[in-house]
């Protein structure tokens, strides 16, 4: 059983850098920094520090990268998508999604010490799972058990570490010093993991992460294309939207599970 | 997920997206009187974008949004820090190129939301201003909830931001101002030139 599981997890590892890799090695080679204004610059220094974003032209150039990909392929097919379904079949598949991250997320409540959103979770999980088919139907909102959300970067929050300097990553997008940290737990975190390995739970585990990155874009496309016909800068705006998002989601953890939120990650986004 | 919220509110809130405010001489107005502000807006709003077409569907728009925002506010907000350096001449344009930018994106945007219904929920207090919770539906959308920040300005209700799943227009608005302008050496007149060619990038596409 352990060999089993040292094997699943070195296979595991070895597909990870293999996705990561071409990046990983462009974002050496690439480790281009943004240039500090002079401390006597007050209010410029200031905002350099409060932007917290010191390898800019690095996060441009794969903003740059993934905005190409994202134009010549994902929003394609995203736009492919929806043509063949309905917005009933992509909230179904929502649903779906949303039910394999509700095994994490309750873990996730649990590691910040927040019993009632981990009770949600896991309730969410049990109902959605059964009278909701597999997840495709959410009758557990219906029983009161709304939808929350939690990862491991806000866990690490939560813990009170800061969210450090902004990055963007190639095919993943925006992240930090510390929510990168969620993408290999994300990762290991579904209830296939727990499952006996097989192809056909790899090839279902393939497909499911396609699924969920089309549908996700799919319900992106209209706001994404105002951001970036209106917008000035959109790199500049997807870091901000980025940066508000993730403050707002860590006050909404403590507010869902009935306690007052700290003043915490409240960085000038 | 909170991101996806995010996206598809900002998506329904597009009409809005660009309408907001700042805070200057800012009081704080009444529960009661903030939701009837915005039920009373949002009915406008939605007459406006489901009943007409077009080019008069832009002027209506434009006429409304300068009603119930407080547009000049939201020019000072989004600029900043950079409001105590820019010359009287530039902030004068600065304000010109706002409002017509303005424009232009509300009536880019609200071609795709005819259809649309609007909820009031309920209103409460957020810091400083008085936040009024709303739910945007359209045919074929997610619902979406959107917060609309009101103050009193002037001794009248006026829009001072739009908040979606706690992410706020005007800061994300003044972030990207502040990106193009810090990106040119601090020079506020590569934000109006950014600005102009905006403007005249919508124009042609309209």
């Amino acid at each position: 059983m352990l060999d089993k599981t040292k094997a699943t997890l070195k296979r595991r590892f070895r597909q990870s850098l293999a996705a990561m890799a071409p990046g990983l090695l462009l974002a050496t080679g690439l480790s281009g920094c943004a240039t500090a204004p002079p401390k006597t610059d007050a209010a410029d220094y200031q905002a350099y520090q409060q932007q917290n974003d010191p390898i800019e032209p690095t996060n441009r150039f794969f903003y740059r990268v993934n905005d190409g990909l994202d134009t010549y392929f994902m929003k394609p097919v995203a736009q492919g998508y929806v043509h063949i379904t309905t917005q009933g079949i992509r909230n179904h598949v929502g649903n779906f999604v949303t039910n394999i991250g509700e095994p994490a997320r309750w873990v996730n409540f649990m590691a910040e010490g927040m019993p009632k959103d981990s009770g949600t979770a896991f309730m969410r999980f049990l109902i959605n799972s059964t009278i909701g088919i597999g997840g495709i139907f959410d009758p557990a909102s219906s029983f009161g058990y709304k939808e929350t959300d939690t990862d491991f970067g806000l866990t690490l929050a939560i813990w009170g570490v800061p969210p450090g300097p902004y990055l963007y990553l190639p095919a993943f997008g925006p992240s930090g010093f510390r929510d990168v940290l969620n993408i290999p737990v994300e990762y290991f975190a579904t209830p296939m993991e727990v499952a006996p390995e097989s192809t056909a739970l790899n090839d279902f585990g393939y497909a499911e992460t396609g699924l969920h990155l089309i549908n996700t874009r799919a319900n992106f496309l209209a706001a994404i294309d105002q951001v970036k016909a209106n917008a000035l800068d959109p790199y500049a705006t997807f870091r901000s939207l980025y940066r508000q998002s993730r403050a707002s989601a860590i006050q909404q953890i403590y507010i869902s599970d009935g306690n007052t939120p700290p003043d915490v990650d409240q960085q000038q986004p | 997920m909170n991101l996806r919220r995010f996206i598809l509110g900002a998506a329904a809130a597009a009409p809005m997206l660009i309408a907001m405010a700042g805070t200057a001489q800012a009081d704080t107005v009444s529960p009661d009187a903030a939701k009837a502000f915005i039920t009373q807006s949002g009915k406008q709003l939605v007459g406006i974008v489901n009943s007409t077409s077009g080019t008069q569907k832009g002027q209506q728009l434009r006429q409304l949004v300068n009603q119930i925002v407080a547009v000049d506010q939201v020019g000072d907000y989004v600029l900043g820090r950079y409001v105590n350096v820019v010359t009287p001449q530039q902030h004068q344009d600065f304000q010109t190129l706002f409002h017509q930018l303005l424009s232009y994106n509300i009536t880019y945007q609200i071609n795709a939301y005819q259809g649309i219904s609007f909820t009031v929920n309920g209103a409460t207090l957020q810091g400083n201003d008085m936040v009024v919770d709303t739910t945007i539906t359209a045919p074929g959308k997610a619902p979406a909830d959107v917060g609309w920040a009101v103050d009193n300005i002037g001794g009248a209700p006026k829009i001072i931001d739009v908040i979606v799943a706690g992410t706020s227009l005007r800061i994300t608005t003044r972030n990207d101002y502040a990106s193009v302008i810090s990106d040119n050496g601090g020079q506020v007149s590569a934000l109006l030139t950014a600005m102009q060619k905006q403007i005249d990038k919508l124009s042609a596409a309209q």
